[in-house]
Parts: structure tokens; sequence; C-alpha cells
């Protein structure tokens, strides 16, 4: 496709290829995982392994004695919140920045993420799903955004008035512009770092969950994951709410529509771990 | 609930989501951030010098007794009693205060399905209704992100919205 890879050449600030988080998360994924397959996959990259022990020992994570061993770190926070910040290390590599073509300030894309993830972590227990896939499948459904907010910069009038006069959606705006769409081009760009097929789809068309199975489920978690982000304010740039509602996404998840305020208590009751993943920007 | 101290200097008091503020100290600025679907609620009583900031995430508070219980500031119908009992107790006026609301933000659904932000604004008009209050100004629905501050010198209440320069009087 073209086009898309126009775009991603043309992005300046473009991070490298994660390298470990698509393995750790296909390690995860089995039970009988040994933590030391874990803790070497880490180890490759030197500024990932500082980061995750700058985390472990944070505020919010750390227990009574801080350790400076990336095993001790794994053990005792477990599988499950390693990986979060290895996710959230990784990703906020490439969402920490402002995004102009968004209006979107530094950070805010960021805080937008990390909150989604958590909303996202709360659904999927709710729903039976993975919530390690979920968690990061949600963390980085924006990443098609900075792909494209240097093309939208010079059009950024275009796009406020799509969607501020005609009310057309941000993702129908996008495409109305550039042909293409950050939820495709997001999608697009994991599958070539080699995620996983049910994350990568989700991505694609987490504005579109009917169009992702087979995997509806998780689509339709990282769209209300996403929603739940902007009704708690952790959504920003001008016209921030400019997304269709998708009721399949109920039906998909098979739950009713109010479900949906208890799943903003509950992560609005996590927003202490919003913020302490927020911090582990690098 | 936060209670800021006299200092002479103008300063700047954060109300979270799901919390809200009242001071009769006219250094202080109440600020909320990042309102989405949530409802900002500022009332002011400009004899008493008295004011208040709400901000609220849900309609209503049988979503989850508990919760409201624990934090009555985050549905309409437990929130707004819990701000005007506290501005009463610096001496606030129910029928001198002014309110203006600000939030309430929509995604565009046809459905219905996900009206969070109009809910709040619906149960918000009944509850004001049953009880003869009025809203001096709002600025409600839309698709925008808003911050909102109330300054407690002067009454006046300024928004915010995200991706826009500047600050406008409501």
């Amino acid at each position: 496709m073209k086009e898309l890879d126009d775009y991603i050449n043309q992005t300046q600030n473009l991070p490298p290829a994660p390298r470990v988080l698509p393995e750790l998360l296909a390690l995860l994924n089995h039970p009988d995982s040994d933590s030391r397959r874990v803790v070497n996959l880490i180890q490759v990259d030197p500024s990932l392994t500082a980061q995750v022990l700058r985390a472990s020992n944070s505020v919010f994570y750390a227990g009574a004695t801080p350790t400076l061993d990336l095993r001790e770190a794994v053990s005792r926070l477990g599988f499950s919140t390693i990986g979060q910040i290895v996710a959230a290390a990784t990703g906020s590599r490439a969402l920490g920045r402002s995004q102009k073509g968004y209006g979107l300030d530094e950070g805010e894309l960021w805080q937008h993420s990390v909150t989604s993830a958590v909303a996202a972590q709360v659904i999927a227990r709710d729903c039976g799903l993975d919530q390690s896939l979920a968690f990061t499948a949600a963390l980085l459904h924006d990443l098609g955004k900075i792909v494209l907010s240097g093309a939208l910069e010079q059009r950024y009038e275009d796009l406020v008035s799509s969607v501020e006069q005609q009310q057309q959606s941000l993702v129908e705006a996008e495409q109305r512009l550039l042909g293409v769409n950050h939820a495709e081009v997001g999608g697009r760009l994991l599958a070539r770092w080699k995620f996983p097929a049910p994350l990568v789809t989700a991505v694609w068309f987490h504005h579109q969950p009917k169009s992702a199975a087979p995997h509806g489920r998780l689509a339709s978690c990282v769209y209300l994951a996403n929603m739940i982000a902007y009704f708690l304010g952790r959504g920003y740039g001008r016209s921030a709410f400019a997304l269709r509602g998708r009721e399949e996404a109920l039906t998909l998840l098979d739950v009713s529509a109010d479900r949906i305020p208890h799943y903003m208590i509950e992560t609005h009751a996590r927003f202490t771990e919003v913020e302490a993943l927020f911090s582990i920007r690098s | 609930m936060a209670v800021p101290v006299l200092t002479g200097f103008s300063q700047k008091v954060v109300v979270g989501v799901a919390d809200f503020a009242v001071s009769n100290n006219p250094d202080v600025i109440l600020t909320t951030y990042s309102l989405g679907s949530c409802l900002g609620v500022t009332l002011y009583d400009p004899v008493a010098r008295v004011g208040g900031l709400l901000h609220l995430m849900l309609p209503d508070s049988e979503i989850d007794r508990a919760k409201a219980a624990e934090n009555p500031a985050m549905f309409v119908d437990t929130g707004i009693p819990a701000l005007f009992r506290a501005a009463y107790e610096l001496h606030a006026d129910k029928y001198r205060v002014e309110v203006c609301v600000a939030g309430g933000a929509q995604i565009m659904d046809n459905s219905h399905f996900f009206n969070i932000g109009r809910r709040n604004w619906e149960a918000l008009n009944v509850l004001f209704a049953q009880h003869g209050l009025k809203v001096r100004a709002s600025d409600v629905g839309g698709l925008v992100n808003r911050t909102m501050n109330l300054n407690l010198e002067t009454g006046e209440v300024t928004l915010k919205i995200s991706g826009k320069p500047g600050e406008t009087p409501l």
C-alpha cells in the first residue's frame, strides 16, 4: 500500500520497531513460561531494562525494599505487571510527544493511551478476555496518529471544519483528507512490527468492531475503553468526541449499556495506577 | 475535599474527577481539568463571596450506592446537595448563589447507548427544577473536552476548550 508507506517513511521521530514487546506478549500468553526467559528477553534492551527497574521501584509498584535486579523485580511484581510496565515503556517512546496535526500537546496522547489501557483491562476482566492483550492493544490503539499527524498539520483547518461543520467523525475526516485513517495505519504498523494478530486487528478496527472478526470482542473492548477514556476527560485535542456510537460493541461483548458507568467507576478507582503508568516515560 | 489556606497570593486549587471544593478565600481560583462527559458545576454567592466547584461523573447514585456513600461527589443526586451544603457552612445563601455548568460532551451517537454526557445534564436539570434552582450560564454538550475555573474574588467563571488557545468567560 503506497500511501501508507509514504506516510510512514515521512514520519519523523518514528520509534524503531520494538523487539521485546511482541515476543513478550507471546511469552506471557503461555502460563508455563519460565521467568528466566522473560528476564533474558527484557535484558536484550538495556534502556528498557533500566526503565523497568526504575518503574518497579517507583512509589506505586515498590515493596519495602528497592531492587536493582531484574529477576527479582519480575518475581516480585509478576508477569502481568512486568508486561504492563514493558508495554508502557515501549508505548511512551512513540506516544509521549505532541501531535500537532491532532491539536495534541505533549503528554496528552500518552495520558489518553494509559487511561484507555487501564479501562480495557477493567472491561477485559469483566468479559473474560485476555487482560494483557487488551491492555496493550488499548495502550497502542492510537499509534497511527503519530504517522498521520505530520500530514494533518498542514490541513488542520480542513480537519476541524470536516468535524465541526460537516459533522464527520475523526476517522471519516482522515479518510476524506488523506485516503487513510489512524486506526488502519496503526494496525498496519503493528503488523509490520510483528505484534500478535488479535492485537493488530483490534487496533485496526477499534472504530469499527463489527469488521474485526474473528477478533471482534477484543476490538469492542478497545473501542469501549477508548470511549471511557474520553468520558473521563482523558481525551484531548479539538473535538475529541468525534467518534461514532457503535452499539455492536456491546452486542459482541454481550454486555448491556448499563455496564458502562461501572467501567467508568472502576477505571476512576485506578487513576493512581494510570498516573504510575503515565510517569513511565523516556 | 480540598481546604485552601489564606496566603495573600493568588493560588490555584485543583478539583479532581468526582471531587469538590468550597472556599471563601478571595485568593483562590478553583480549577477542574478534563471535563469529558462529566459536568463541572460552580456556585458563587457574590455577597458572602463564597464559591464552590464540583466535578461530577454520573447521573444517578442508584448506579452504585456504596460508592455514593463513600464519594457523594461522583453522582448528580448526591454531589449537588454535598456542594450546596458545604457552601451553606460558609454562609452562602441558596437564592443568592449563581450556578454555572460546563461539560457533558457527547460522542456522535444515534443509538443512545453512549449518552452519559446528556444524561448527566438531564439529571441536573430535573434536580434543579425540584429545588427551584436556576443555572445562570452553561456550556454543555458538543464534542469538546473542557477545563473550568472559578475566581473567588470576582465570581468569574472561565472555560478553556482543549485544542483551542486561551480562556473564555462563561
